[in-house]
This record gives C-alpha cells, structure tokens and sequence, in this order.
C-alpha cells in the first residue's frame, strides 16, 4: 500500500515545473534533515548511556570515597554473585513480573469482556477503565498502602465485616508483597483491557452467530474464536507489560520502601540505592547492566515476532 | 459499532442483572480508590483515627487542602509538574513530527531498519540508564534541573508518538501537500501547513500520551532533583511524612489536587486516548 503511493508522488513529481523542485532538496537530505533532531536525542539519552553503562560497570567508581576511577575487570560482576541483596532483589523482580503479568492479563481480560457488553452508555465504563492507567504509579503505591494501613486501612475493614481478623500487612514479607503484587495487578490490569476490549470489538459478530448456528457453546465460542483472534493484541500487551515490570519501582517504594529489610526490594530499587544513596557507580552499572540483559530478552522476543507477522 | 460481537447476546449474559453487576464491578474497580483518597481528604485528623473507620466524611472539611498547601510548596511540585511534562511533550511532538513525516513520506532506503530500531527503543527501560544518566547530568551540571527531566521524559514518548503518528500521515493523501506545493509551498510549509493541520487530532493524542508518561514518571525525578524548589509532584508528595506521622488526610489531600489535571485531561478527550492507546500498543 504505501509503496504504492510513494510511485505515484513520484510520478507527480516527474510532471512539476523545474522550479518547484529547486525550492525543495532532494529526498535524501530532506530525509537526513528530518531525522536528526530524533537522532541526536537517541544517540544522547540512549546509545551513548548505554556504551558508558556498560564501560563504567568494569570500574570501581564511588563518589564517597572521593578517589578517581578505577579498572577492576570484572569484580563488580563477581561482586554481585555473592551479593545476597542482589539475589533477593532480582527474584523479587522476577517473582513479581512473573505473578504481576498474568494475574494483569487474566483480570484485564475480565474487565474487557465486562465492558463489552451492549451497556446503553458507554463513556462512565470507558473512564472506569482510563482512571486506573492515568494514575501515577508512584499514587497508586500510596494510595494502596493506605488501603492495606493495619489500623484504618479499608481492607483491614471490610475483612472484619466479613468476620476476619485484619492483618499488619507490611510487618510480614510475604503479606507485604502480596499487597505489592495486588497493587500492581490493579494498576495494570486496566491497561490490558482497554487493549483487549478493542480486540474484542474488531470480532464481527457473525462469526459468534454462525457458532451458534453450529451449537457451540458460550466456553467453545470464547476458546475456539475470541482467543485466538485476540492473540496479536495480547502478546503485545504481554511483552510491554513483562519489560515495564522488569522495572518495578514505585509502587514498592512508596508501599514499603522494599521492607521489612530488604524482602520487598526490587533489582530497580537497588540500582536506585546503589547509585542515589551510595554514589557507587560502579556497581549500579554492573546491576544495571544485568537487568538490561533480562529485558533485552524479552524484547528480541518481540521483534522477533513482529518480523514473523511481516 | 453495530456489527461487533458482544461476549453472549442472548439470554442471561445480555440481561439487565448481568449488566448491573458488570458495571458496578467495573466502576467500583476503576473509581473507588480515587474516591476513598477524595473521602479521606475530607475527614478531620480526629474522624480518621476513630474504630471502626468510617467511609463517608462525617463532617467534611477542606482544612486538609489548605494544609497541604502550606506544609509544603504543593503549588511549586504543580508547576514543576507542569512544566516539564508540558515542555518535554513539546519536543516529543515537535521531534516525532519531523522524523515520522521523513518516515511516512520520503523514499528512504532504510525505512526497515529505522522502524525496527524505534520499535526496539520503544521497549527500552530506562531504568537501566540511571546511572550513566546521573552521571551525564553531574557532569554537565544539570542535577536539580527541569532540562535533566525534559531530555530523558522526550525520548521515553518518542518512540511510541513517531510510531502513531507514521501511521498517521500514511492516512493522508499525498495530493493535498502536492497540491500545496504546486502553490508554491516548500517541502516543510506543506508538511506544517497542510499535513500537521490534518493530522492534529493525531497530533494531539499523541501529545496527551507524551504528557501523561511525563506526568507519572517517578524514578528519575527522585533520582535527579533533590532540590526542594524544583521536585515533581510525585517527588514532592513523599515530603508529607514525617519522621514518624503519616498524615493522611493531608497526603490525601495532595493526591487529589495531583490527579484532578490529568483526570479532566481524561474526562474530556477519553475516546481519543483510547485510541491512541490502543493504535499504537503502548507501555502502561
């Protein structure tokens, strides 16, 4: 399709007096021109961060000590290996990428097929789903910890309504971040269904009615047409949501501050700590670096998907 | 619309119960914590730490709002807010606008290429960039900056508004810009003149993202301005706690003069950022 009209301008351009063109310059520069502004903000803010991150992980470099850099291989690395905070912070990562992504995508997918219904207004449901997504992360921390507050918290209150003795929710790391998990599902959730939802109307209807016709149930209907055809809106959905819980943040540190002791942490809070609080640069990058390498994993998935789709 | 399959058609999953309750699950999932932050902010110090808690506001009182005004500069966070997600949102578009045009307009040889690499960009975590990042913006001398924000907050929507709006301008015919051109526009006039106009709505959507991402992005924030004066409000609302009280109405209060922006930015252009949301597979 565009090929096709990039011919036809071309050919429009053939029939121009000369003049027209000579206000204008060739494609290429035009083209170099138009794409450098982008360029240089790319090459800044990413590719020459990105080459700094990886050459400053083989440093040891603190701002503490006050001492130039220093080249020690890779003993940051070999640093980290032995690190339990490390270890406890990346599986907390892990962990929670791989409880948070599925339990979004399964509640998404209920709040979609929810909001699909042939409801007379459409906008209170559209908004319902927009609040959560506009929502800063960072509130949405806070709000839920005074949600799960132990004394004045409303869930602690709507359990004891239904008989349940209420919980100190942050004083135990399991509780802890059971709640974290809660809240990120929460926020995100919303996300995958607005995604799904506008999957779930592209499905022309005649295709349920001729599965009636057929005698295949509501659960058949769901597994044998919805799924399936909602698949590319899906796994996008998916590998974003995976890549942005690779670096959860906000909500744990505004829920708990990665606490008690480091039980809730993530490998993002860390390199928060490391750089921010320590000033050891050094070793931020080397963590950095690990977590760049988990989330480059997900995103070669994705590209290779989408060249499979082309 | 309707043509579009609704999950069941008949009988009890098209019936009004099963749409009562589907609504109310929706909207109690969707609203009630911004709710239950507007309710706290209304009660007094003395209603909230009464057992059991109450939900609605006994005595509603809007003394939390004016304290969270004068506890700290909540005006200041607003418009350092502002400032950086309006600023940085505008280079987005400005910037995404001239490489997508070259993208959906010109013949180029990598067109491919360029693409995937905006895609590969766009999946970035920019997390991992604290460091150098830090460490750039010290040596340039620009910690506690709006600049420091701005360039970072840019490329975080850069990838995704060139995407949209690619996609965009393909919508349009070329024979308008030709057009303009034979009039005697240059290249750009008929890009700025013609193109843009008719892709404004695009444009916007795309701006509405940008600003949002800016808006709620936390991490680099915390990490890069620690000056009081110039803390975004999502950085800014940490200062409410003290070292051992956690004044909730008056953090409550905060909150929801920090949502009620964007919440009517929603209100108003919903079915816009729905779309744009769901064009372009955004990370959220």
């Amino acid at each position: 399709m565009t090929t096709q009209t990039i011919a036809t301008s071309d050919r429009i351009e053939k029939a121009q007096p000369g003049w027209v063109k000579l206000l204008d310059m060739s494609d290429r520069a035009l083209a170099v021109l138009l794409l450098t502004p982008a360029a240089v903000l790319l090459a800044l803010i990413i590719v020459y961060p990105v080459l700094r991150l990886g050459y400053t992980s083989f440093f040891s470099l603190s701002l503490t000590s006050g001492l130039p850099a220093e080249f020690v291989g890779f003993e940051n690395y070999q640093l980290m290996f032995t690190d339990p905070v490390f270890w406890e912070t990346t599986w907390n990562t892990v962990l929670i990428t791989l409880i948070t992504v599925p339990g979004a995508l399964i509640v998404g997918m209920a709040l979609a097929l929810l909001a699909n219904l042939p409801f007379g207004v459409q906008w209170p449901v559209r908004l319902s789903l927009l609040i959560p997504w506009a929502l800063p992360l960072s509130f949405a921390g806070l709000i839920f910890a005074w949600f799960f507050h132990s004394e004045y918290g409303v869930v602690n209150d709507v359990l004891a309504r239904f008989g349940i003795q209420g919980v100190i929710w942050f004083n135990s790391p399991n509780l802890a971040f059971a709640a974290i998990c809660l809240t990120i599902i929460w926020k995100t959730s919303s996300f995958m269904a607005l995604i799904i939802l506008a999957g779930l109307q592209t499905i022309p209807r005649s295709l349920y009615e001729a599965a009636d016709v057929d005698g295949a149930g509501r659960i058949r209907q769901f597994l044998e047409i919805t799924l399936p055809l909602l698949k590319p809106a899906i796994v996008v959905a998916l590998i974003f949501r995976t890549i942005t819980a690779l670096q959860t943040f906000d909500i744990p540190y505004m829920m708990t501050g990665g606490g008690p002791g480091t039980s809730t942490s993530t490998l993002a809070m860390y390199i928060h700590q490391n750089t921010v609080s320590f000033l050891d640069l050094g070793y931020g990058s080397a963590l950095a670096v690990v977590m760049f390498a988990l989330s480059m994993c997900v995103t070669a998935v994705y590209l290779r998907i989408i060249r499979t789709k082309e | 619309m309707s043509q579009v399959a609704s999950f069941g058609s008949t009988s009890f999953f098209s019936g009004k119960p099963l749409r009562f309750i589907a609504a109310s699950i929706l909207l109690v999932n969707g609203m009630f914590p911004a709710l239950w932050i507007l309710f706290t902010s209304l009660k007094t110090e003395a209603e909230l730490t009464v057992k059991p808690i109450t939900w609605l506001p006994h005595q509603p009182t809007l003394a939390n709002y004016i304290q969270a005004f004068s506890d700290q500069p909540l005006h200041i966070f607003l418009f350092n807010s502002f400032m950086v997600a309006l600023l940085s949102t505008c280079l987005t578009l400005l910037v995404s606008v001239l490489a997508a045009y070259a993208l959906a307009r010109l013949n180029l040889k990598y067109r491919g290429l360029i693409l995937s690499l905006i895609i590969a960009v766009s999946t970035f975590p920019l997390v991992t960039l604290l460091v150098p990042l830090f460490e750039i913006m010290r040596a340039l001398n620009l910690l506690n900056s709006w600049i420091a924000l701005i360039l970072p907050y840019t490329v975080l929507s850069l990838p995704v508004c060139t995407l949209m709006l690619v996609s965009f301008f393909e919508g349009i015919p070329r024979d308008l810009e030709n057009a303009a051109m034979i009039d005697g526009c240059t290249r750009m006039g008929a890009l700025f003149k013609v193109v843009v106009p008719l892709c404004a709505p695009g444009v916007f959507t795309a701006g509405i993202l940008a600003f949002v991402n800016a808006w709620d992005e936390f991490l680099l924030a915390l990490s890069f301005n620690s000056n009081p004066a110039l803390r975004t409000l999502p950085v800014g609302i940490q200062l409410y706690q003290g070292e051992f009280a956690f004044p909730w109405p008056v953090i409550s209060a905060a909150l929801v003069v920090g949502i009620v922006p964007v919440a009517i930015l929603i209100v108003i252009f919903q079915e816009r950022v729905v779309s744009g949301l769901t064009a372009g597979g955004i990370k959220g």
